[in-house]
């Protein structure tokens, strides 16, 4: 009888596997695996190997047997030391960056999606910086900012003192604005073309109606545009914000980290790198992941919030979830009315 | 389309020779030289120009001297190396890659585990070389052959051979020392600032450029905290690693103290360059060269490329660094970047890459090209001229601290003589801003230093 049972089963199980749903489920799984195992090889495995590391006191080139296990050590190095959690101070600055950029980018897209002469051209001109490789910006900048070059003679032609100028990259007063500037002047266009894209879906018919209605340009921006494209620029922000927590490029190559620009992640270099330490490197990597997750988990529950009554087609999660409730409780009692009867 | 199925046919190869290669080496051999048939692969074996002459080998190097790319380079670049050695060897290939951030990509090219078959040999433990490299021999037969032998040396074998030896000073434009009228080279550290000062008053000169943006130019300055400032063979491998607070004033105008002190005299005095943040390391050269820089701090191995810098080879000069220790001027000499070979290629590629190395020692002149202190034992041609100087070689660590120099300097993070360029960044801002004493700052190397050697439970004397 057991045997009798198993081969029905064998028969279920390949009757099911020649069925719709099985080759469905076969054909699932197939597309599945490649993607997959690669997201977990190239993602998700050296990552679970950084976790790891951070609980070790290792130097790349020391072998497995002698890596010597630390426990929470280099977590509590990571907070205890002035030049890994203080050097997130520094985001401050790009953060400040980060919010002129995108009102920069939200105002020029906003103008350059009415009736502008040449828009195309001012687009391609204003994402142009983007498309130049971070490394070339950095040179760029260091001769832009060097005493007596560019942007000093720029200033000089606008009836400026060459020698009431600061030294852009060594007085610490300045410098990391300076890096800021060259770090907007790169990802303006991008953020710009982002809110471009957005616009151009926005439906042409209501800026007729509301010029009808005899509402001005501002308001046609603020009632029509904005709540709009709201999805871009939560996107934005939360791009900017962990940009700005995770700055590298213009600091690492135009001042090397030197001279108090050194954020977390050109200090994570150095700590990594140049001292060997990739225990405490890797616990920094993860402190700051936890840091990002929280900042992009508390900017969307702020946005939800400000954008709580913009738009009533995109009803918010609660009221989603009341009206489920709802439609439930009907089906319910429409079943139990049904059963009564 | 060649190049590509070269390459997938060698990384089949590689990985085939990856399962197999291991302990057994028979089968391989049979076709290298005629006469090498039964020796062990060792360097004094080797007959340059005799042995291995018919052996097909393609070989990769890995190397920092990215200058020597160009076909401008002042001296002899490696295109015209190679030409020379395939008059010999024609039928080994060597490709050589260089990188100017080499110190870095090295370690991770190593730890990759796939990297090339020559290497300068990075910053590892020692006790890693014989995970990473080939033994050249054992240290007796070695120390017959080249100089600086222990360098690389680990349980008495030899595991890499210096491409150049080089020693430690100042490289100087004569011309503006003789404008400024400075007669005789400054031995003391008051000597050198007062120079330095007359520099700036006499001529339009920068005095002393510090090529702080580079990074690595300032993490040059370490190299004088050694022999030059302490006259000790036994100091930077021995001494310092048990010394408490090494860097407190001695009073004495020597000692490491007073290496750092210069640069940050200079800087407070503003001797040094206006903007040092946007340095400019190859216009540096050129400016040494026509005579807009009056010094600056690098190894002798920058010489040459001073010289090749423009149109004014004969000003340019090179001096002892400015410290006398009881009356006595020392220079550190020591081993440049060794070569290094790949212990995972196969036993041809090892033969060929041991060759290549013999040559560039004995028969390319590179050394002396590049105005090197010799490296092959059996000459003593060199374009330096340090005479009054005692030209000595830091001592290798004692048996069982041969890592702890490693250790100390990434526990402490001062990473001396091994990319620590911030902490010496660090000198010039505050010199320069003022915002801290240089005692200030010599306090917290000693404290990082102390905490290190806490960490790794070393006795300190």
């Amino acid at each position: 009888m057991g045997e009798k049972r198993q081969t029905e089963e064998k028969k279920g199980l390949v009757a099911w596997a020649k069925s719709r749903k099985g080759q469905q489920f076969f054909t699932i799984a197939g597309f599945m695996i490649i993607p997959l195992s690669l997201l977990l090889i190239f993602t998700y495995f050296p990552f679970a190997e950084m976790v790891k590391f951070s609980f070790y006191k290792m130097k790349y080139t020391t072998p497995v047997d002698r890596r010597i296990f630390v426990g929470w050590q280099n977590y509590l190095d990571v907070f205890r030391r002035s030049d890994c959690f203080g050097a997130l101070k520094l985001s401050i600055y790009y953060m400040v960056g980060a919010i002129i950029q995108l009102f920069l980018a939200l105002y020029l897209a906003t103008i350059l999606s009415f009736k502008v002469k040449g828009e195309n051209l001012f687009k391609g001109l204003m994402f142009f910086p983007y498309l130049i490789s971070g490394i070339a910006i950095g040179f760029i900048f260091k001769f832009f900012y060097t005493r007596g070059f560019v942007f000093d003679t720029v200033l000089s032609w606008c009836g400026f003192q060459v020698d009431n100028l600061p030294y852009w990259l060594k007085d610490q007063a300045v410098n990391n604005w300076a890096l800021v500037g060259t770090s907007v002047w790169r990802y303006l266009g991008q953020a710009m073309v982002l809110f471009v894209g957005a616009i151009m879906s926005v439906d042409a018919g209501m800026y007729e109606a509301a010029e009808l209605d005899g509402a001005n340009k501002f308001q046609i921006f603020r009632y029509i545009i904005l709540p709009s494209i709201k999805t871009i620029v939560t996107l934005n922000v939360i791009l900017s914000i962990t940009g700005s927590l995770s700055a590298f490029e213009q600091p690492y190559v135009i001042t090397n980290g030197a001279n108090g620009t050194g954020t977390y992640f050109v200090i994570m270099n150095k700590i990594a790198h140049t001292n060997q330490k990739v225990g405490l490197a890797s616990a920094m990597a993860v402190v700051l992941l936890l840091i990002i997750f929280a900042c992009t988990i508390l900017q969307k529950l702020f946005f939800k919030y400000i954008f709580r009554n913009a738009d009533s087609e995109d009803e918010s999660y609660a009221a989603k979830k009341e009206r489920r409730k709802m439609e439930k409780a009907k089906v319910k009692a429409a079943r139990a009315q049904g059963k009564e009867v | 389309m060649k190049r590509k199925s070269f390459l997938a046919v060698a990384l089949a190869t590689v990985m085939v020779l990856g399962v197999t290669a291991c302990g057994s080496s028979s089968g391989k051999n049979g076709k290298a030289g005629s006469s090498s048939d039964g020796k062990e692969l060792s360097y004094a074996n080797i007959e340059l120009g005799k042995d291995y002459t018919d052996l097909k080998a393609n070989i990769t190097m890995f190397n920092h001297r990215t200058d020597m790319d160009s076909d401008e380079y002042g001296g002899k670049n490696w295109k015209q190396y190679l030409e020379e050695f395939n008059k010999e060897y024609p039928n080994i290939k060597v490709d050589i890659t260089t990188d100017t951030n080499y110190a870095d990509d090295a370690l991770t090219h190593l730890q990759s585990g796939d990297y090339e078959t020559i290497m300068m040999i990075p910053a590892i433990d020692k006790s890693d070389l014989s995970t990473y490299f080939v033994s050249y021999g054992d240290i007796d037969t070695m120390q017959k052959e080249i100089n600086y032998a222990n360098t690389w040396m680990y349980d008495k074998e030899v595991y890499g051979v210096p491409s150049t030896a080089t020693t430690q000073g100042i490289v100087y434009n004569k011309k503006v020392f003789e404008e400024a009228g400075i007669k005789e080279v400054p031995k003391t550290p008051e000597e050198f600032l007062a120079a330095l000062k007359a520099i700036k008053e006499k001529t339009k000169a920068i005095p002393l450029y510090t090529n702080y943006a580079a990074g690595w130019t300032m993490g040059a300055w370490d190299a004088y905290m050694g022999i030059n400032s302490t006259g000790d063979t036994k100091y930077m491998n021995q001494e310092l690693l048990h010394t408490k607070d090494p860097f407190k004033d001695y009073g004495d105008g020597a000692h490491p103290y007073n290496v750092y002190k210069i640069l940050y005299d200079a800087a407070a005095e503003k001797l040094i360059e206006d903007d040092y943040t946007t340095t400019d390391w190859e216009g540096s050269k050129t400016k040494l060269n026509n005579g807009e820089i009056g010094c600056m701090a690098l190894g002798s191995w920058a010489y040459p490329q001073m010289e090749a810098a423009g149109e004014h080879a004969e000003d340019i000069g090179y001096m002892p660094f400015p410290i006398t220790v009881s009356g006595k001027q020392y220079a550190l000499c020591g081993a440049d970047y060794s070569y290094g070979i790949n212990v995972n290629a196969t036993d041809d590629e090892k033969a060929a890459a041991m060759v290549f190395v013999k040559w560039m020692t004995e028969k390319s002149g590179f050394s002396y090209n590049e105005d090197g202190l010799p490296v092959d034992a059996s000459t003593t041609d060199t374009k330096l001229d340090f005479s009054g100087v005692e030209l000595l070689q830091d001592d290798p660590a004692v048996e069982g601290e041969e890592d702890l120099l490693n250790s100390l300097n990434s526990e402490s993070e001062l990473a001396i003589n091994a990319g620590g360029n911030d902490k010496i960044q660090a000198i010039v801002e505050h010199g320069a801003n003022g915002d801290k004493s240089f005692d200030d700052i010599m306090k917290e190397w000693n404290e990082a230093w102390t905490k290190a050697q806490e960490a790794e439970g070393v006795d300190v004397k």
